[in-house]
């Protein structure tokens, strides 16, 4: 049968008057129907991990000198490392659009005497800014790597 | 082992509107009294949660309580005692504008204040409304008002199997816990009784699953008598197979009613209703549907049986979007037809009861510190049939009113002697163990509930007469001598809901009894009770309540005057 | 005419004076096609099995009762169609709840939290009768009516992966009352709320899941109100910083 959940799950602070079975956790999760998705999400910050692992040993070869910066160059062509840029590139693609959908609905309606633009409106500022700034930021890395 | 006891000031027994309001009158009464609230589900689960259409108050300029008070003793066939409805018109507003303070959320007119819709037999708008949830927005708002007071000792899934009286004293109750299987003393020394009407006992119902009658058995088990019992509503629109309810709301917002031809019978034909046509009271309204049954003008196709349509076709998406919407959820999800393009099928459902404990305008009954209020309780405001939207108010108004004359009487009341209680209690946790254990029986719970369901829809329906309603009496009581062989195969002690089922079962067999027997000795039709022998109403010989007390022997039936006032009973047309 | 359809439900029972751990039992049965789940298990206890334990009421979707997880998924059995399903349906009781007996779970829990956000209208100054209806425009009622939807069903503290592991966590159907409170435009408790929100079981241990409002039979979207929630309880706590006590509304 399905899996325990943490035992103390739901439990009342007054202890049942008689003997309950444990808490079991929803039986589809964590990788079934819909939790699949969610677990992924969550799943995701771990890439992010690794990218902030990357970004540090760039930047510290960068401060090094022209030789790591050279080098740290021809370790990241490497087809290993552009296999984990393109799935860290999907993860967040993935994030973004999961995000996104969401993120309308978790604005309070109202704040002050402001209401919120109606839900399309945010979602698409919210992919406005975010091709934007990768537009942006794309054009300004490839321009100061000629 | 000794029985546990709890001690209280105040035992409510029941958690729904009525029971719940009682009980935040007497924690804002005096902070100092400590409330036992014993009910058999958790208060959210009461079934006032399912009241849809509204909640009545005299709001807007061109009403007065006048107006309210002779539309409701009109709709009751003056059979309503008119001292109890000019004290139930004058709270109303009082009562609702505390729901609102309590945040309730009432629906509203542009200018923030609240708004108001027709209903049946309301001479203008007066039915306070939360989109078409009143009952559950009134109900949810009631419970989390409550939560506010330590004072109020919540008892949740507690069964009340009896009621401890001392001589002609209130004392308490005894209450089986439906998780542990043990028996427990709740004692008081006042006892509000808020535990709703019986609809189970009828096969065709709105009622829940949970009203089965149960604060009226216990009562009149106890010796306190039954009143008008065999008033029994049929809510015209009631939704065929499941019986789940279609407001009045939705005539209120211009339904109308059709039958096979398409023609709105209630205009074309001569029903009594008028011009009020689809906002006559439902008693008129639901003889009109089986008329129209009866003369062979009723909808047959499909799996539903005879019954007519309810066309809210012509009122548009967005009027039922907005003030009908849980209307047009309940028609997609258990009929399959959307009311913006379809006609709804419906045909009269059991609903309502008008009868019950017999109480006086304070809900104070025989026995001392004894009080009821709400369906279980017969005030008189109803009288032979209530108006809709009547009913929230009357377990507000009552509610308070009973749970604030119980408060007054507590002050006074002495403790009674514990020993002699706690062997009675002792004597029925036995009989339910007993009854628990039972291994012998043939007859299964749903085949006496059937029974039950048959004689009273056969005997009790809409149309009555001598035969079927003698036929009734008959079976219930043989009904009641099978129940002694029922058969339990659940023998376990916690969360046993057969033993229940089977207490449930006893308790409708005997307001079926009472219903039963006061049904055959009306020989008139008046309001809900309609007998083909006798059509019409007769104020001569019938212009009183009926009582009907337990007895060993069988039951009593006897008489009790209506309080009549300012309105002289006349010929009931619209 | 051909017979009905028969469906295999096989259906969690347990009773702890007799069973060390929950089991399954299998019940057989023919079906009718309008058939919601709940008349199943209802048919199973009245003409089969009289031991089946379960909690039921409204039967109209109203009342909250009847939550119970089919094949995996927690469904408002009364709402639930069974012909949906195929041949063998599992009922099992609510997951993340302790199990009382067979389909029924512990809800004292959930009537703690609840009580925890403070579900009622708070005021500086209590009203009396007499002073009639608060005035409220329609389009204030509109701010929080969705949220006051919550029939306490239960189902979205099942599906909530959350509330499987952190057993302080308030839970969707919690801070959504509490946030309809907030919103709502004649309560002032509205800091009170927000301190609760930022304490023990906190709002911000929501993960956004967004499970809650899938399996929320009434579209109260409480996932909505819990991220709703965190975004005034930010503000409330850098107003606090600003502004001294005393000065609160």
């Amino acid at each position: 049968m399905a899996r325990p959940a943490h035992p103390q799950a739901m439990q009342p602070v007054k202890p049942g008057r008689t003997r309950t079975a444990p808490p079991t956790m929803p039986p589809q999760f964590p990788m079934t129907g819909r939790y699949r998705a969610y677990t992924l999400f969550d799943a995701t910050g771990f890439l992010y991990l690794f990218v902030g692992f990357v970004a540090l040993r760039v930047v510290w070869a960068l401060g090094t000198g022209s030789a790591a910066w050279a080098s740290i160059q021809q370790q990241l062509a490497n087809p290993l490392y552009i296999g984990f840029h393109v799935i860290t590139l999907a993860a967040v693609c993935f994030v973004a659009v999961r995000f996104f959908g969401l993120f309308p609905k978790a604005q309070p309606p109202r704040i002050g005497p402001a209401k919120p633009p109606p839900g399309p409106v945010i979602v698409g500022m919210l992919y406005a800014a975010w091709i934007g700034i990768t537009v942006l930021m794309s054009a300004a890395l490839m321009g100061g790597i000629s | 082992m000794e029985i546990e006891v709890l001690r209280h000031d105040i035992v409510i027994v029941g958690g729904g509107g009525a029971g719940l309001r009682a009980a935040i009158a007497v924690a804002e009464a005096d902070p100092s009294v400590s409330i036992g609230m014993v009910s058999k589900v958790y208060p959210m689960r009461s079934h006032t949660v399912s009241a849809e259409g509204g909640a009545a108050a005299v709001a807007r300029d061109d009403d007065d309580f006048e107006m309210h008070g002779y539309d409701t003793v009109k709709g009751s066939d003056f059979l309503g005692d008119q001292d109890v409805i000019q004290y139930f018109v004058q709270e109303a507003p009082k009562e609702l504008a505390l729901l609102e303070h309590w945040g309730c959320p009432w629906s509203r007119n542009e200018d923030g204040t609240v708004a108001t819709r027709a209903f049946g037999g309301m001479s203008t708008k007066r039915t306070w409304f939360a989109t078409d949830k009143v009952g559950f927005h009134m109900l949810h708002a009631l419970f989390q008002h409550s939560m506010r007071f330590d004072q109020i000792v919540r008892y949740d899934e507690q069964f009340v199997t009896k009621l401890l009286v001392d001589g002609n004293t209130i004392r308490g109750v005894a209450a089986l816990d439906i998780r542990e299987g043990v028996m427990r003393l709740v004692l008081g020394r006042a006892v509000v009784l808020a535990t709703g009407g019986g609809g189970k006992a009828f096969p065709f119902t709105t009622n829940g699953n949970i009203k089965t009658g149960d604060g009226m058995a216990l009562a009149y088990r106890a010796g306190v008598a039954l009143k008008d019992m065999e008033f029994v509503q049929y809510h015209p629109t009631g939704l065929p197979g499941t019986g789940i309810l279609i407001t009045e709301a939705a005539r209120g917002e211009g339904g109308y009613l059709r039958n096979a031809d398409g023609e709105r019978f209630l205009v074309e034909r001569d029903y009594g209703v008028g011009t009020k046509a689809e906002l006559g009271p439902r008693d008129m309204i639901s003889r009109a549907i089986i008329q129209e049954i009866e003369a062979g003008r009723a909808v047959t196709q499909g799996d539903w049986g005879e019954h007519v349509y309810l066309d809210l076709t012509h009122l548009g998406e967005e009027k039922i979007q907005s003030r009908i919407p849980m209307v047009r959820e309940l028609s997609k999800l258990y009929v399959g037809v959307d009311p913006v393009h379809d006609p709804i099928p419906i045909r009269p459902v059991v609903h309502y009861m008008m009868g019950g404990i017999d109480t006086d305008i304070e809900g104070g009954t025989s026995i001392d510190g004894l009080y009821a209020a709400g369906e279980c309780a017969s005030v008189s405001l109803n009288g032979a049939n209530r108006l809709g939207s009547n009913s929230l108010t009357e377990c507000l108004v009552f509610g308070a009113r009973s749970g604030r004359k119980a408060l007054e009487f507590a002050r006074g009341a002495s403790e009674g002697d514990e020993s002699s209680l706690r062997s009675e209690g002792a004597n029925e946790a036995g009989r339910v163990d007993a009854l628990r254990a039972k291994t012998s029986g043939t007859e299964k719970i749903s085949g006496l509930r059937r029974a039950l369901n048959d004689t009273m829809e056969s005997g009790c329906g809409v149309y009555r007469e001598e035969a079927s309603i003698q036929a009734s009496v008959d079976t219930v009581q043989e009904i009641k001598r099978r129940f002694e062989d029922v058969e339990i195969q659940d023998h376990s002690k916690v969360f046993n809901t057969e033993l229940i089922s089977v207490l449930e079962l006893s308790n409708m067999i005997d307001i079926s009894e009472a219903l039963t027997s006061c049904a055959v000795v009306r020989k008139e039709s008046r309001g809900a009770h309609t007998r083909r022998d006798f059509p019409n109403r007769d104020d001569q010989n019938f212009l009183h309540h009926s009582l009907c007390h337990f007895d060993s022997t069988g039951p009593k039936v006897s008489t009790k005057p209506v309080t009549l006032g300012k309105w002289e009973p006349e010929e009931r047309k619209y | 005419m051909s017979d009905p359809p028969k469906k295999t439900f096989v259906i969690t029972r347990f009773d702890p004076d007799v069973d060390e751990v929950p089991k399954t039992q299998s019940y057989e049965i023919a079906v009718d096609p309008d058939w919601k789940v709940l008349d199943a298990v209802n048919y199973i206890k009245d003409e089969v099995d009289g031991t089946l334990s379960h909690r039921w009421s409204c039967r109209m979707a109203v009342c909250g009762s009847c939550g119970m997880m089919v094949n995996g998924e927690p469904r408002l059995t009364c709402k639930d169609s069974v012909s949906q399903y195929g041949d063998t349906v599992e009922i099992t009781p609510l997951s993340n709840f302790p199990v009382i007996r067979d389909l029924v779970v512990d809800m004292d829990g959930f009537m703690d939290k609840f009580k925890k956000v403070k579900p009622w209208i708070i005021r500086a100054k209590e009203l009396a009768a007499e002073d009639g209806p608060v005035r409220q425009s329609p389009e204030e009622l509109e701010e929080f009516k969705q949220f006051s939807m919550c029939i306490n069903c239960m189902l979205c503290y099942s599906a909530c992966p959350v509330v499987s592991n952190e057993p302080e966590f308030l839970g969707p159907a919690a801070i959504a009352l509490g946030h309809r409170y907030n919103v709502d435009s004649r309560d002032e408790g509205a800091s009170e709320r927000n301190a609760i929100f930022r304490g023990e079981g906190t709002v911000f241990s929501c993960s956004f899941a967004n499970e809650c409002s899938e399996v929320c039979p009434k579209n109260v979207d409480p996932a909505a109100a819990v991220n709703q929630a965190k975004f005034n309880a930010v503000i409330d706590w850098a107003t606090g910083l600003v502004l001294p006590s005393g000065e609160k509304e």
